[in-house]
């Protein structure tokens, strides 16, 4: 049995734990994918789409927004600020957030606006709207 | 002497309020096993994360991160949580009690000389530290109740965060109430910044010597867990202290509920006795009244 043991943290709940054949994760050095017997890694995630494929080679796709994997000995762990399916995203707050990050990013010269975190913001949201399929509102 | 009628009303007067108290605890407890919940799903996140934490840290034991930097405090912030409703007996005041010992005592200098920022979570002590005219940097009202989010767990602290960093403060303490059983609450005063990891010796030790690959390498790893281990430390403290503030909440309203009953009790048993009085008066009037017209 070519399977590993996955355990996906947020910190509102746990959110996936069980076993897969892979999961491909947004690293932040580029987006990697992990297979049986993966050598030990622990890597910094960016924004991005999280690939499983369970046991009966289905592939789902997830939205992160960030966080940190772990990988040793077939058992991942991956700690994600935030990480939620196809459905679970809230498409009308995602659009909403998208409007305000850029609203304040066209306003950056006239007053002062925290950069990184409306990027990160636009990202996180850009991110989820892309997941469900809504990329034709950006 | 009251009469009949007044102890009546006493009566209907204190059942209404019986009614309100009962209803109370009955929300308390409803919302506690839902604060209750999410405090356990909360739980593996933040255990995790202080894991890898602290594994990182021990394998790296030369590196120096400015948020774990200790440095000379010449300017100190308190956080104090509280909640934004009263009627939970001595929650809010024991956590108010505990942040004004501590600014009138280990952080007196800082107060007298302005160096000492308040941050107030919860409008208990929002009015309590105003109405004494503290000078209050920053308040945050309605951030409890079914809408309590990690989003802004992590945008306070990620902005005191920043002040950390760009040397506007050189130390931050939070004082909550955590959640020990419905019934029991403890004051918890804890160092925030700089943060101070988990020293407790529950890793296994065999990790440690397994050669990780690092990406991008141990030293950023470690910069990007650290605020993240910061922003679960803030979650935990808000999901306890109001998981508290319900447990609070349900021991106070059951007790008032209980008062409540004696009292009624007691009212009862005098209303009785004034009626009974007043009763045997009527039939001693009448007896009186019939023994006079018969002699007559």
């Amino acid at each position: 049995m070519k399977e590993l043991t996955l355990e996906i943290v947020t910190p509102s709940k746990v959110s996936f734990r069980g076993m897969v054949k892979s999961i491909t994760v947004p690293g932040t050095e580029g987006s990697f994918q992990v297979l049986f017997n993966h050598a030990p890694i622990i890597s910094s995630l960016d924004i991005g789409v999280v690939k499983i494929v369970d046991t009966e080679g289905n592939e789902k796709k997830y939205s992160c927004s960030g966080g940190t994997v772990e990988v040793l000995k077939n058992q991942i762990l991956l700690l994600a600020e935030s990480f939620e399916s196809k459905d679970e995203i809230d498409v009308d707050r995602a659009k909403d957030a998208l409007n305000r990050a850029k609203k304040r990013l066209s306003r950056k010269n006239e007053e002062e606006v925290d950069l990184t975190r409306a990027e990160a913001s636009l990202q996180r949201a850009v991110n989820r709207l892309k997941l469900t399929g809504n990329a034709k509102f950006m | 002497m009251a009469t009949l009628r007044d102890i009546k009303r006493r009566i209907v007067g204190v059942k209404n309020t019986q009614q309100i108290t009962k209803a109370m605890k009955m929300v308390a407890a409803a919302r506690l096993r839902k604060a209750q919940e999410n405090m356990i799903n909360a739980r593996p996140y933040s255990r995790k994360i202080s894991e890898m934490l602290t594994s990182l840290l021990k394998v790296e034991t030369h590196f120096n991160h400015p948020l774990l930097e200790e440095r000379e405090v010449k300017r100190i912030a308190l956080v104090v949580v509280t909640s934004d409703r009263g009627l939970c007996g001595g929650f809010n005041m024991n956590a108010i009690k505990t942040a004004l010992d501590l600014m009138q005592d280990e952080y007196l200098t800082y107060l007298r000389d302005g160096n000492l920022d308040l941050y107030c979570i919860g409008k208990k002590a929002n009015d309590f530290f105003k109405q004494k005219e503290y000078e209050i940097r920053e308040s945050h009202l309605g951030v409890f109740g079914s809408d309590l989010n990690y989003e802004f767990a992590a945008s306070f602290i990620n902005s005191v965060r920043e002040r950390f960093e760009n040397g506007e403060i050189d130390k931050v303490v939070i004082v909550f109430n955590e959640f020990r059983s419905v019934v029991q609450q403890t004051i918890i005063t804890k160092q925030l910044l700089p943060v101070l990891p988990d020293k407790s010796d529950t890793l296994e030790e065999e990790n440690l010597n397994v050669e990780y690959i690092y990406e991008p390498d141990k030293t950023k790893i470690i910069g990007t867990l650290i605020p993240k281990y910061l922003n679960a430390q803030m979650w935990h403290a808000l999901l306890e202290s109001y998981a508290a503030e319900l447990g609070a909440r349900m021991t106070a309203m059951d007790m008032a509920t209980e008062n409540a009953k004696e009292m009624i009790r007691s009212l009862q048993l005098t209303y009785n006795k004034e009626r009974q009085a007043a009763i045997t008066t009527e039939i001693l009037e009448i007896v009186g009244g019939a023994n006079a017209l018969k002699e007559g």
